[in-house]
């Protein structure tokens, strides 16, 4: 087992006799031992010696570390980072792809500008190469000019994967700088924005949550293709061997619309309509309070131990002495009492024995954990939906226990020495800056969502709150992934573009100007853990080799532009220098603090790729909290200490009556129309589905593509798996009894209409597949980005996915949509 | 004496293809040239419909009916229990992966499952097939081996990636990615293998960890009845998602 991280490096070096073998560049191999990698640097250029350079997987926001073999110069293999805790030497199929991606033949070879004035998706943009300094001073001079005319907010920057300091971590002070609130909208309204507001709105953490798996006895997963694509995908896939074999083996229960190998992994599977966990959920809860399975340390007891929770009857508020949650009685009167097992089977379409089941086995289980992202909260009542699950890990007390739920702690960063608010001038300060966000978070409309990206080409269109004049974009295509993306196609023509992906995407065709940034693996960048295991960690991407083509590193554009810039603005990114420096900087902080692998400055980060230092600092045992004191979980914390710490609600507890929310009843009452006494509550109402169609409509991502990056990899389309990928192209799942009646054979042409679009996709027989709903995966469909992507089998599901979100938490409603199949 | 062997826990196994997609980095095979595949079946309907699969390696066997019909003496035994292809010997016939009971052996002159051609992209340098920039280091290559690129018009197979294993200490009996002392000379598969439902060893040893667990855990062989007697053992426990491949999987 290599969960626990258990060879030191100390061993690892005894193991080889090779000490050393550590060289700033990395650790020179040859046969199947270490050897200094000095000797080694020379015979690398020879062709004959191999050196491991220190990375980040790219394909998913997990974040393994990784370990890139090149030889000769040239990269040709990449495996899992021994000593990164969350990789442990191991990784999923995407990560052996980055080889292929770094020599992708379609990548831009450097930056370019457009000569085709004309816009579309069938216009060739006529690029021409330019030099770096020709571009950057394009874009600094066009920046300066909104800026001289006071329009500073027209120049929006939109990013999607960002990873730490060194790119997204500089976004707020350009904006900040140069006078725009528009630097730097973020994504995760199209990713899982749902599950952080439900988890505020409960527990007071407005963010994912870290899992002990390694200890948990049952997993209830609403919907998380854990063995998938779940986050953090590589380390679900080693935590499962663990789980299917440890003593007691873990129980697992899947809740999906379709078989897939999560659910025909799991002990059950059961397969629930679209949009209805919520009532799940509550029936769940339900059964856990009328059989008394409710962990009485975490939740608290009646005052009366005689007395119980009886299905239909109310209770008098003061008869339940509640310990770390608040509202517990308020919530079974007014929501849980009626949501039995039967009213669920009816809305669930499960069976009464199945929720019966799964709810006695949750209940009765512990450590036990109720895990969900965007699956169950991309619908109009996801919010509630995701409040309703979660309390499922309060009533089962798993909250921040050994086998539960935690949240994530940040990485000991030092920082730069550069301060930017002594950079600010007048303009920057000016009360004239303080203009709405593109994305109107903020406003009236979206005062609950932190953002909303998918809304910014609508708003550019109807110039609400005005139109945007530049838009650069990093690490996100939403022409091709936010739905409704057709209207990108539009509000892109009048807008100039700058792109700065290495890959020739949807977005570059109707970009003016193309900054392409680095791959991967030639990067010099930051990035702290993704929620994981709780305890802070961080990691490094650092170059295997220099540059393929002529590109630079994201960070540096931007640093590069701010050079450029007139003023005290251009004198702080002067003072910046490069990502190089703001990475030093970060490094700083290990010095005080150093790592558990022994990285303590830049120069060891470099070497180990990975800075970690365990354990988390909080537990909770038997009711009561403890914070780590150095060497035991033995400070025990009082509640205010609680509630500055762990549970961050207004009263300090889980709220089964959410304050968060019945702060903004008006609001949610006047969007999602329950009344304004119920909005606090997790609950089930019905969604109201988009489209049109007669059958639901699921987008998943699949295992070797996830994120999509794989498109342009002829090797990750070959293994497309395993019911909707065709070895060839990406499949549309149908259960055989639906296509039938629509006289559907398997393997045939078929339209997919919505009430915005229609595509083609190729039909797939499968029966492990709800009859009411069909699947197709995200991230396929592309019309660019390179000679494999391009034209490939079905059609981009974001063209039928009409844009409308949770308007409570903004997250697109990606699985909310109904559509109609008909043979092509 | 050293035979080596492999054992795939179906019960840890998660279907991710990790292994497919390692083996096909770690020596440089085309797209559709999936020594290391892993295979689906779908069976009942909802809402009992069952997802099962197999992941597929060439299974080395101690008779291998695609040595035996090889008119060239291309494929041939080693001496510590492999099967591996002479390209030099190798006429490209395919008796072998007619014979093979277990559909693991490609041919470097298929046409290309994905369009375009892979072998357009990257053009063969002299007479291999394909010249990609990330190929396996040359000094690693070995055509009597069947390891690197290959030339055209050849048949290719999982080697157990011999040139790592090749490389293992003297007298280890345990190939695994978790021991630093192995992890460089430990299969590609196995070593990333993320559930660790992988293991690779020497049979003949009674206290390797492959011997002991298909001892412990019931390994049974593919095909058992044909008689290749495979170096390639799967074990399984109670549940998960595993074809009815063994004894000790209920019906």
């Amino acid at each position: 087992m290599t969960l626990e991280f258990k060879t030191s490096r100390r061993r690892f070096l005894q193991a080889t006799g090779a000490t050393g073998a550590v060289a700033a560049t990395g650790i020179g191999l040859s046969g199947g031992t270490l050897a200094p990698a000095s000797a080694q640097q020379a015979a690398s250029a020879a062709g004959t010696a191999t050196v491991v350079n220190k990375n980040i997987c790219h394909q998913c926001p997990a974040r393994c570390g990784i370990d890139v073999y090149t030889t000769g110069g040239k990269v040709h293999a990449i495996y899992g980072n021994p000593d990164h805790p969350i990789a442990n030497g191991k990784l999923c199929p995407k990560g052996h792809l980055g080889t292929y991606i770094l020599y992708d033949p379609d990548r831009f070879k450097g930056p370019m500008k457009r000569t085709n004035p004309n816009k579309g998706r069938d216009q060739d943009p006529k690029f021409v190469p330019i030099s770096w300094d020709e571009a950057l001073n394009t874009v600094a001079a066009r920046l300066q000019a909104l800026r001289d005319k006071g329009e500073s907010h027209r120049f929006t920057l939109a990013f999607g994967r960002g990873w730490g300091a060194s790119c997204a971590g500089l976004l707020g002070t350009f904006g900040k700088l140069y006078g725009s609130p528009n630097i730097g909208l973020g994504h995760s309204s199209m990713c899982s924005d749902g599950s952080k507001k439900a988890k505020h709105a409960t527990d007071g953490n407005k963010d994912y949550n870290s899992y002990d798996y390694l200890n948990t006895n049952y997993i209830l997963n609403f919907g998380a293709g854990f063995l998938e694509a779940f986050r953090p995908y590589n380390n679900n896939l080693q935590v499962w061997g663990h789980l299917r074999t440890k003593s007691p083996r873990a129980r697992v229960t899947v809740v999906d619309v379709r078989l897939t190998t999560t659910g025909a992994a799991a002990d059950r599977l059961v397969m629930i309509k679209p949009a209805t966990d919520g009532a799940f959920a509550l029936a769940i809860a339900h059964v856990i309070l009328t059989e008394g399975l409710w962990e009485r340390d975490f939740v608290g007891d009646f005052a009366d131990p005689a007395m119980k929770f009886e299905a239909g009857k109310t209770l008098a508020a003061d008869s339940f002495k509640e310990k770390w949650v608040s509202g517990l009685i308020e919530w079974w009167n007014a929501v849980v009492k009626d949501a039995t097992p039967e009213w669920a089977s009816k809305i669930t379409t499960l069976t009464v024995k199945e929720i019966v089941t799964v709810a006695r086995e949750f209940g009765s289980t512990r450590p036990a954990m109720a895990l969900f992202e965007r699956g169950p909260t991309a619908h109009t009542n996801g919010v509630h939906t995701g409040m309703a699950i979660h309390a499922l890990n309060a009533l089962v007390g798993s909250l921040f226990a050994k086998g539960g739920l935690a949240y994530q702690m940040g990485p000991a960063y030092g920082s730069l020495d550069v301060k930017s608010d002594d950079f600010l001038d007048d303009y920057a300060k000016a009360p004239e800056r303080k203009k709405p966000r593109m994305d109107l978070v903020g406003s009236a409309e979206w005062p609950m969502a932190d953002n909303q990206l998918q809304g910014v080409a609508k708003h550019h269109l109807a110039g609400n709150p005005y139109k945007i004049d530049t838009m650069m974009f990093y690490l996100t295509s939403p022409i091709f992934s936010a739905p409704g993306c057709k209207d990108w196609e539009t509000a892109l023509k009048d807008i100039f573009v700058i792109d700065t992906s290495p890959f020739p995407g949807e977005t570059s065709v109707f970009a003016d100007l193309v900054l392409p940034d680095h791959t991967y693996l030639e990067r010099l960048q930051d990035a702290p853990t993704y929620p994981f295991q709780g305890y802070p960690l961080a990691q490094l991407r650092t170059p295997a080799v220099k540059p393929v083509h002529d590109t630079k590193v994201f960070g540096d554009i931007l640093i590069e532009i701010g050079k450029r810039m007139k003023g005290p603005m251009g004198d702080y990114y002067k003072a910046v220098g490069n990502t190089e420096n703001v990475v030093k900087a970060l490094a700083k902080g290990f010095e005080k603090s150093p790592g558990d692998n022994g990285v303590n400055s830049f120069e060891t980060w470099v070497q180990k790729g990975v800075w970690y230092k365990k354990p988390y600092h909080w537990r909770q045992v038997r009711g009561e909290f403890y914070e780590w004191d150095g060497t035991a979980y033995a400070k025990k914390m009082d509640a205010e200490e609680v509630k500055k710490k762990l549970l961050k609600t207004p009263s300090g507890k889980f709220e089964f009556k959410s304050g968060l929310m019945e702060a903004k009843a008006d609001f949610v009452t006047a969007k999602v129309g329950i009344p304004a006494e119920r909005v606090g509550f997790p609950q089930w109402f019905e969604a109201k589905h988009t489209g049109g169609g007669d059958l639901h409509v699921v987008t998943p991502k699949s295992s070797a593509h996830a994120e999509g990056r794989s498109a342009n990899t002829p090797w990750a389309i070959n293994i497309y798996q395993p019911t909707s990928g065709g070895r060839t192209q990406n499949l549309m799942e149908i259960h055989p009894e639906a296509a039938k009646k629509r006289n559907i054979a398997d393997g045939d042409k078929v339209r997919v209409k919505s009430s915005i679009g229609t595509i083609s996709a190729t039909a797939r027989y499968y029966a492990g597949l709800r009859p009411d709903t069909i699947v197709l995966p995200f991230g396929f469909g592309h019309w660019a980005y390179g000679r494999w992507a391009k034209g490939r089998g079905s059609g981009n599901v974001s063209e039928v996915t009409e844009n409308v979100s949770d308007p409570i938490s903004g997250l697109a409603c990606y699985y909310t949509g109904k559509v109609t199949v008909e043979k092509a | 004496m050293t035979k080596w062997g492999m054992v795939i826990d179906l019960e840890k196994c998660t279907g991710c293809q990790a292994c497919t997609a390692a083996c096909q980095m770690e020596n440089t095979r085309m797209p559709g040239e999936v020594w290391q595949d892993v295979i689906f079946y779908t069976e009942g309907t909802y809402p009992s419909a069952t997802l099962s699969w197999l992941p597929r390696p060439c299974m080395h066997c101690e008779e291998p009916s695609c040595m035996h019909v090889c008119p060239t003496k291309a494929t041939y035994k080693t001496g510590d229990g492999l099967v591996l292809v002479d390209w030099n010997r190798c006429i490209g016939c395919k008796y072998c992966m007619i014979a093979c009971p277990y559909g693991v052996r490609f041919y470097s002159g298929e046409r290309a499952e994905i369009q375009p051609d892979v072998r357009t992209v990257y053009p063969g340098e002299g007479d291999k097939v394909w010249s990609p920039p990330f190929q396996m280091p040359a000094d690693k290559q070995d055509r009597s081996r069947g390891v690197g690129v290959a030339p055209a018009n050849v048949v290719t197979k999982c080697t157990f990636c011999s040139h790592r294993i090749s490389k293992a200490p003297k007298d280890a009996s345990d190939l695994s990615g978790d021991n630093p002392a192995t992890r460089e000379s430990t299969p590609a598969c196995v070593l990333t293998c993320p559930p660790t439902a992988r293991y690779f060893g020497n049979l003949d040893d009674p206290n390797s960890e492959v011997s002991r667990l298909i001892a412990q855990k019931k390994g049974s062989r593919l095909l058992d009845h044909l008689g290749n007697r495979p170096q390639v053992y799967y074990v399984t426990g109670e549940g998960g998602s595993v074809p009815n491949v063994g004894s000790s999987r209920k019906a």
